[in-house]
């Protein structure tokens, strides 16, 4: 790991950390989302068989949120096009501001997880421990999707249009709502190609029937693969500023 | 004989259809404050954006001291963009101090030595807590610049530092850019005024994408035949006259 990539993590934090209001938002939404979600199922017992779907979509949703607008307003604001005229690499920035975002995702990703299991008092079989790790993977590959696809964006509202084309249908379909196998075949080979159905498929593996890592490791495989690929591809398109 | 700091060879950029540089060849002298002068839209930014190798020429080369531009970024470069381009939220010292990390100062004394040497520069040392969303305008400019001095690099581009400056702050702007000069540092400035050009060792005139004219202030001030002639006078001459260089 190059020093410019702790420097530029580490300033990220700081950025985040000093904004209060962005601080304040990064916590108390994923809680509000929560609340409501539990509040309009009157039988939380139901959340046992949704929770795992629902705790890889939404920290996929809060991974890809967060970090595409951040991301967006390092461009906006310029600062995007210093940091590319000096010596770092495309890959060093990208990393760099994966580590930063990561923490931010993953404090969210920890404010729903233990929502669900302590406050929905849900019944799960897996260990926490690899829930965790698998959500892990499902959040690298949420923040380098928010950098990649911040990359097609040129202002904040054309962002928030990514969330529809990019985040919708994983929703719908990547076996968040029903089965993917009960999807028709075209839609199945589409469906195969979302990071999102490996995720909620790994997630209910873990959860549902107890299975372990090594059980799901066709999951965290391609989950790792996605990360990777859109890491690459984010610093292969990394854009330096406002007109490009 | 002088070294040359920039070279640029017969270079053309356009954006999609429209050509904004055609087939612009300079040289600039290490050692100089060289100014790009130019109305608002004459490629002035395009040129310093393809200087610092933000962009790639459609034809043409570049050398910036003897090696040709690559993407591989040289940290003998200091580049201050029109946009502040700054952390708001981080206080002035700590985005003089990541600029300071990322041109690669790693050693913590060396690399605190010399942020606060480019702060007491542009006597920011005093505000060096306050975050840089609260400074006014001159202020956040001072950071920036800053931010573009802070690994002492032998080259700086500065695209329009002065706009939006009081003629205080602007003054010792260029106190400071003197200064940097005499101590060998090559200075490439870009601006539309002509309150900036006299204070330039060098000028370029740059107009619709071409350098029309290239030599010091009183060289070009001179090829108007008129002794009296001010810079904004000369800058007309050679728009009427077309390109065309004073040692010819």
């Amino acid at each position: 790991m190059t020093d410019a990539v702790w420097t530029i993590a580490k300033r990220v934090i700081t950025q985040i950390r000093r904004d209060h209001r962005t601080l304040a938002m990064i916590l108390v939404v994923p809680l509000v989302v929560m609340t409501l979600i539990g509040l309009s199922f009157p039988d939380l017992k139901v959340l046992d068989y949704i929770a795992p779907a629902l705790l890889a979509a939404l920290a996929f949703f809060f991974g890809f949120l967060l970090t595409g607008i951040s991301f967006l307003r390092e461009r906006s604001q310029g600062t995007m096009e210093r940091l590319t005229v000096s010596p770092v690499t495309r890959l060093d920035i990208v990393v760099g501001y994966l580590f930063g975002f990561f923490v931010f995702a993953l404090i969210q990703t920890l404010i729903i997880l233990f929502y669900t299991i302590y406050v929905f008092d849900i019944t799960y079989r897996g260990q926490l421990w690899e829930i965790l790790v698998f959500q892990v993977a499902v959040i690298i590959g949420a923040v380098n999707l928010g950098i990649f696809i911040s990359s097609f964006a040129r202002n904040e509202f054309q962002m928030v249009q990514f969330i529809p084309l990019v985040i919708l249908p994983q929703m719908f379909m990547g076996g968040l709502l029903w089965p993917v196998e009960q999807m028709p075949d075209y839609l199945q080979w589409f469906a195969h190609i979302l990071p999102l159905t490996y995720a909620v498929d790994g997630m209910r593996e873990i959860m549902l029937t107890g299975k372990g890592l090594p059980d799901v490791w066709v999951d965290l495989a391609v989950l790792a693969g996605f990360a990777v690929l859109t890491s690459v591809l984010a610093a292969l398109t990394l854009r330096k500023g406002p007109g490009g | 004989m002088t070294s040359i700091a920039v070279s640029v060879n017969h270079v053309t950029f356009g954006f999609g259809r429209r050509e904004v540089l055609k087939d612009l060849s300079l040289d600039i002298p290490a050692g100089t404050a060289f100014g790009l002068l130019g109305p608002n839209g004459a490629g002035k930014t395009t040129l310093i954006r393809l200087l610092v190798g933000l962009l790639r020429p459609k034809s043409g080369d570049i050398h910036i001291m003897g090696q040709l531009i690559s993407r591989k970024k040289s940290p003998f470069i200091g580049y201050m963009p029109q946009l502040q381009s700054l952390y708001g939220e981080l206080t002035v010292l700590q985005n003089v101090d990541f600029f300071a990390h990322i041109y690669r100062l790693h050693d913590n004394a060396k690399r605190a030595q010399q942020v606060e040497k480019a702060l007491k520069l542009v006597d920011l040392w005093g505000r060096r807590d306050d975050a840089v969303q609260n400074l006014s305008g001159g202020m956040k400019q001072r950071t920036s610049l800053a931010c573009a001095i802070v690994h002492s690099p032998p080259l700086l581009f500065l695209d329009e530092p002065t706009v939006g400056l009081d003629p205080e702050l602007r003054a010792s702007f260029w106190e400071f850019f003197s200064s940097l000069t005499k101590q060998g540092t090559t200075l490439v400035i870009s601006s539309h005024t002509m309150d900036d050009a006299a204070h330039c060792d060098r000028l370029g005139f740059i107009r619709d994408g071409k350098v029309i004219a290239e030599g010091t202030p009183d060289e070009l001030r001179l090829a108007t035949g008129s002794p009296r002639a001010s810079l904004e006078d000369a800058f007309l001459y050679f728009v009427r006259r077309g390109k065309e260089t004073p040692d010819d």
